[in-house]
């Protein structure tokens, strides 16, 4: 059907929020008009992802971090990934997977209710979207110049340094197919040409969402969940204590399709700080995901300092490393946080000689109110008996391994 | 020309109608409902807009210069128009049955707030009171035997249509026709706009709670013709291009962008829709602006249509003071609440509105609202029609129950819910169709609040 009125208009403006304007338009025809059809980006794109030429060190690639046996996550249980030159810098964040996610995440926004009885009455609903924990990018383009260009990763001095790599990889005959032989002339045609092909090959290949996992096989009828996977599935869809599904949503779309297990909204949780991060050792450092400090834009919005990005739960009983600044390596500590977070504060947060507990140590202390006090399991007092016995935690941890997708499940025997 | 003769039969049968006020229309009864050109309106269209004061969106507000510079000389503006009541949902309901709110509908079925069971579920009906009012213990979702105004156009051998924006955009987010959640499951994922993303380009801004199509198990139950009936608006342009294809009822509510209801119309950052679009009166009127002509342009339109643009409820008032004993910054926001029409609350409502509710109550802030009635305040509503004197203004009392009862006039159906009269409580609602004040002459004598409304000759249709 035509669009008409106002919606091809809205879809410009949309097409050109994820375009991205900083970015020039690849000109996909220029050697040839069926040469740099969306499989052919693909195919590039896949060899950029994986060639660790493209760094400043020579050792890392995309797939360093994200590597598709991990569900294209770390393959290590560090905390945060080491890079640059010498592959000896550290991050700040944990590396997330990227599998599942990255069709389907939506521009970073926040709706804003006109009333404000609706918003209030209705609830206010937090940020959404955007790529990386804060969200700051809209597209994978964008999201692609920070790793290739960031001194910790694969630091890069400039975007033409990229492309002097590009022009020397063993792929670089099959750019100028695609995008024509001066491509190369042009480096900032040629930096987005790259851009495009990462991009392509993060949103089409099959491999970034097999929907391999027992779960989806349950979900189709062709899998049944053992006894524990089943109480571990009721205990994370519980409302009323463990709450995972208004987050991780886990039901099948409106047209059956399989759930991504998050709803892209932000949330601070409170994680505690992690002292495995050299950056910590600065006491007045702080990763405040939404307001900063990587993120620039919102900096003033102090209501969002704290905030990070729901990741997926597919694969993360595959993972060894949660939450955005790797503070735990198992996924029962991840859970136990949850559940005890507020229960038995002692046990993740500093206590002074006094007795006092430093309660989201990971903020500064005026920001701390920004933490959700509100939704299950995240409400109960000091002493109280948690929502989730240890052996429950079992359960839901039984129910998040049938996540696992096949591929990484036999690459993790 | 006046006829005193056929005002005095019009205000007879008027009697009798309103002594039948059971519901059931008397034979005949039709062309004394709509005595003016009203009464050759065949195809009726309505757009629902959200959550604006009459006196903005008419008066004092610059975001809408088409709705009130072109489109308002070019139809008639009812001035004295109300919503029903607050919030959206039980507006939209009002209009479709005639229902007055349970303690669910009344705030989009909201969850533990004035209702106990909320989200997308069924009505717990106890009973029935009164005009056919559903007694209820709160839910949202009405039985299959709730009369409402698209089985009444189907039991007529009229067709109707709802299009709404968006609807479908997103396949798992809902359905591209007929789209709802799973009733019982919980959250309704349509609350909130979804922002464009790699497999959703255009977003999804679709809610549920402005289609009112979806809160009758009479329509949702049976998928083929509720897939049949309720659509994406994009559907809209094929059907208008024949009168045959273009339903006798074209209800279409824009997403929640176009319609208000997300945005605060400036475009500045933070106050924008998911999309990044202005929202509020700016882009309604912009919805307007590429959507009214294609109405009005369309052969069914041309040849006996109406247009309604309303919106589903007034704003509020913000009030913001200091409680010398606490110290406390105390931010009321305010609905007037206010009614016209001899409107009832219907029977769900006790307790519930009027009413005050503390959200927020800290050492330094509480926040609360007050709703101090049970009605919807003034909105206006804007009609285009060829039977319409354009510029026209009419300052006769009516809300959606009155919009529905015209509805039912100018289709010949009998009065359900709040729309019917009753003579024992001596409640009748004035119909547009009676308004000579904003329509053409018809086949009788209406009612008219201006003095005399003689017509020019170049004014006077073709009938006349």
């Amino acid at each position: 059907m035509q669009n008409i009125g106002v919606v091809p208009k809205q879809a410009s403006i949309v097409l050109a929020i994820l375009a991205t304007a900083a970015l020039p338009r690849v000109p996909l025809h220029a050697a040839g008009a069926s040469s740099a059809d969306a499989a052919t980006l693909v195919a590039l794109g896949r060899e950029a992802f994986f060639d660790p030429s493209l760094s400043a060190s020579g050792r890392m690639a995309c797939a360093t971090c994200h590597s598709p046996a991990h569900a294209y996550g770390p393959a290590n249980g560090l905390a945060v990934q080491l890079g640059g030159p010498g592959m000896d810098r550290q991050g700040t964040r944990a590396v997330p997977s990227l599998r599942y996610t990255l069709n389907r995440t939506p521009i970073w926004s926040k709706e804003f209710v006109a009333s404000a009885a609706e918003r209030i009455l209705e609830g206010e609903e937090p940020p959404t979207g955007g790529f990386g924990w804060d969200g700051r990018f809209n597209s994978l383009r964008d999201q692609a110049v920070f790793p290739l260009l960031a001194p910790n990763e694969m630091a890069n001095a400039s975007r033409e340094a990229v492309v002097a790599k590009l022009q020397r990889a063993t792929y670089a005959g099959d750019f100028r197919k695609a995008f024509g032989a001066q491509i190369f002339d042009d480096p900032r045609m040629a930096f987005a040409a790259l851009l495009a092909a990462l991009e392509r090959f993060q949103l089409d290949d099959l491999s970034f969402h097999p929907f391999s996992s027992k779960y989806d096989a349950y979900l189709d009828g062709k899998a049944t969940l053992t006894p524990q996977e089943r109480r571990g599935l009721a205990l994370f869809d519980d409302r009323k204590r463990g709450n995972c599904a208004t987050c991780h949503l886990d039901r099948k779309g409106a047209d059956g399709s399989h759930p991504i297990f998050t709803d892209y909204q932000f949330e601070a949780l409170g994680v505690p700080r992690n002292p495995e991060l050299a950056a910590n050792a600065a006491p007045g450092y702080f990763d405040m995901g939404l307001c900063g400090p990587l993120r620039t834009d919102q900096a003033n919005q102090m209501k969002f300092c704290g905030l990070f990005k729901t990741p997926t739960l597919r694969n993360v009983a595959a993972r060894r490393v949660f939450f955005h600044n790797g503070r735990f390596h198992t996924l029962k500590e991840a859970l136990r946080f949850y559940v005890r977070r507020d229960t038995d504060p002692q046990l993740w947060y500093p206590v002074s000689p006094t007795g006092t507990i430093a309660k989201f140590d990971d903020l500064p202390a005026r920001l701390r109110r920004n933490v959700d006090v509100i939704d299950e399991p995240l409400t109960r007092r000091k002493g109280a008996p948690p929502v989730w016995t240890d052996a429950e935690i079992d359960d839901v941890i039984a129910f998040l391994k049938t996540l696992t997708d096949r591929d990484v499940e036999m690459a993790s025997r | 020309m006046p006829n005193p003769l056929k005002r005095l039969a019009a205000a007879l049968l008027a009697v009798v109608a309103t002594i039948s006020a059971s519901g059931v229309a008397l034979a005949g009864e039709h062309d004394s409902r709509v005595p003016t050109a009203a009464a050759y309106v065949k195809h009726v269209f309505i757009i629902i807009l959200e959550n604006k004061s009459f006196s903005s969106t008419f008066g004092t507000s610059t975001q809408d210069p088409y709705l009130q510079q072109t489109l308002v000389p070019s139809g008639a503006l009812l001035t004295e128009y109300y919503g029903t009541g607050h919030v959206s949902l039980d507006n939209y309901i009002s209009l479709m049955s005639g229902q007055s709110p349970t303690q669910d509908t009344d705030n989009d079925c909201l969850p533990g707030f004035t209702g106990t069971i909320g989200n997308y579920n069924d009505v717990n009906q106890t009973g029935w009171a009164a005009q056919g009012q559903v007694v209820a213990q709160g839910g949202c979702i009405y039985a299959k035997d709730v009369p409402n105004l698209p089985k009444q156009l189907d039991g007529a051998r009229l067709t109707w249509r709802g299009y709404m924006q968006d609807m479908g955009n997103d396949p798992a987010r809902e359905s591209a026709t007929c789209g709802h959640p799973t009733i019982g499951i919980g959250t309704d994922n349509t609350n909130s706009g979804e922002a464009p993303s790699a497999a959703v380009p255009l977003g999804d801004q679709y809610a549920t709670r402005h289609d009112p199509f979806m809160y009758f198990h009479s329509i949702i139950d049976d998928q083929a013709y509720c897939n049949e009936h309720v659509v994406n608006l994009n559907v809209l342009p094929a059907d208008l291009k024949d009168e045959r294809t273009t339903p006798n009822l074209v209800f279409i509510t824009p997403n929640l962008c176009n319609d208000g209801h997300d945005g605060n119309g400036t475009g500045d950052p933070g106050t924008t829709c998911v999309n990044g679009q202005p929202g509020g009166l700016t882009s309604a009127d912009a919805f307007l602006k590429a959507w009214v002509p294609q109405i009005t342009s369309s052969p069914a339109f041309k040849k006996d249509g109406l247009l309604i643009i309303t919106f589903d409820e007034s704003n509020y008032t913000e009030n913001v003071s200091v409680n010398s004993a606490t110290g406390q910054e105390v931010v009321d926001i305010t609905f007037p609440g206010q009614t016209c029409c001899d409107e009832q609350p219907g029977p769900n409502l006790a307790g519930i509105r009027p009413g005050t509710f503390t959200l927020l109550n800290t050492p330094t802030l509480e926040e609360q609202i007050v709703i101090n009635g049970y009605g919807g305040d003034q909105i206006g509503a804007v009609l285009l029609s060829p039977f319409i004197k354009p510029g026209s203004t009419s300052s006769t009392p009516y809300n959606h129950y009155a919009l529905l009862k015209s509805i039912e006039d100018i289709f010949h159906l009998d009065h359900i819910g709040y729309a019917a009269d009753d003579a024992r409580t001596h409640y009748r609602l004035n119909t547009i169709g009676e308004d000579e004040d904003v329509f053409l002459p018809g086949p009788g004598i209406g009612f008219s609040h201006s003095s005399g409304h003689e017509f020019t000759s170049g004014a006077k249709p073709p009938w006349f």
